[in-house]
């Protein structure tokens, strides 16, 4: 296998079915989604979870093997790899900016309808030095605790990376299930006029990405206990710390001007 | 079956911390050593780099030889062509494209020769 790389760093996959279950699953999941609006049936919308989630289990599963175990991962690879994440960042980047420039088109300019102010009229918001300023400090140390992994990976020392990590992973936890105590508690819901929406889709798909990012560092957790990380060789987490980052700043553009400017 | 799976869950992940706490003591277990932990062409392009090849691919620029017919700018294949891209003139604006096959010394138009010289794959 070694001998037939043709002498280029470049990683040429093998043959792999998993783009194509992604794409029956995706298909599956938003037809099953239409199928819940209209019939109020979830059988197709679960198939279709099934079948995603099942897919990114064994592809990422088998990244993980062509990398640790085949070592097909040259510096090269690593490389396009960064400018990968980079550019599916950026494309998240532009996603929260549409929720961004739906609240501030709102709120920069109140309709009539809403009586000429932010927040509209009768509507209760969040006082932001209570519970949002707790999930501030959350996500900012959980920040500093991933930082601090990194470095216990490139300086050797495996057990700090490994309490590092799991504090990041109990905060971020910890950030999803004070947020969701929120939204139980919140005095209005995504109905309520144009305020109810920009907030709850802001901070929402914001909640949505706070999982995704607590998922990936945790598989991370698991490839670190499984001795997959060398300290020059760890892309794998690289990526979860940059998405982490990622995740910090979108909930910092929250909280000021959602909850602080906007109260 | 819930609490089966959680059982088996908690008694795995618990494993691995609990052996490599009782095996090395927490506060001073490594990670492993990068050469050691590198396998296939990953562990390949480390060792060159290592042995101060910092181009095991040749895939940077070469310099050119004399570039006369007896003196031509070698260049390194493990195969039996390669094609190579000619600046002719430090400013050329344009590359010149050419074949050059094993034992067959070739010339550029603007009067460079090249030929191909072999390189075990990596």
């Amino acid at each position: 296998m070694n001998y037939n790389n043709n002498n280029h760093p470049f990683h040429l996959v093998d043959y792999s079915p998993w783009p194509l279950t992604g794409a029956i699953g995706v298909m599956t999941l938003v037809t099953g989604m239409i199928k819940w609006f209209h019939e109020f049936n979830l059988n197709l919308l679960m198939l279709g979870y099934l079948i995603v989630i099942l897919t990114m289990y064994q592809w990422w599963r088998d990244i993980c093997r062509e990398s640790t175990f085949q070592g097909k991962h040259t510096i090269k690879v690593s490389k396009g790899l960064r400018w990968g994440m980079i550019l599916f960042i950026m494309s998240e980047v532009f996603f929260f900016l549409s929720f961004f420039w739906a609240f501030f088109h709102s709120s920069l300019s109140p309709n009539i309808e809403i009586g000429m102010m932010w927040p509209p009229m009768s509507i209760i918001t969040f006082n932001p030095f209570q519970i949002p300023l707790l999930n501030t400090i959350i996500l900012i140390s959980s920040g500093v605790t991933v930082t601090w992994t990194h470095h216990s990976l490139m300086e050797n020392n495996f057990s700090q990376a490994i309490q590092s990590l799991f504090i990041t992973i109990t905060l971020g936890i910890y950030f999803s299930i004070i947020q969701s105590y929120e939204y139980f508690e919140a005095s209005f819901t995504i109905a309520d006029c144009i305020y109810g929406s920009t907030f709850f889709m802001a901070t929402g798909f914001h909640g949505l990405h706070v999982i995704i990012g607590t998922i990936f560092l945790f598989i991370c957790f698991i490839r670190l206990l499984n001795y997959h990380f060398s300290n020059i060789h760890h892309f794998g987490f690289e990526a979860a710390a940059w998405y982490w980052h990622f995740v910090d700043v979108v909930w910092l553009f929250l909280y000021i001007f959602v909850y602080w400017w906007g109260k | 079956m819930a609490s089966l799976c959680r059982q088996i869950v908690r008694a795995n992940a618990c494993r691995n911390l609990v052996l490599s706490t009782a095996r090395r003591g927490y506060a001073d277990k490594m990670m492993p050593d990068p050469m050691e932990h590198a396998t296939g062409l990953e562990k390949k392009e480390l060792l060159a780099i290592q042995s101060g090849n910092d181009d095991p691919f040749n895939m940077k620029v070469l310099q050119k030889a004399a570039g006369t017919r007896d003196n031509p700018t070698l260049v390194p294949s493990c195969f039996d062509a390669r094609i190579v891209g000619c600046i002719c003139e430090e400013h050329s604006t344009a590359i010149n494209w050419l074949w050059v096959h094993k034992n067959h010394p070739r010339r550029c138009e603007c009067g460079h020769w090249y030929k191909l010289i072999e390189k075990t794959p990596l």
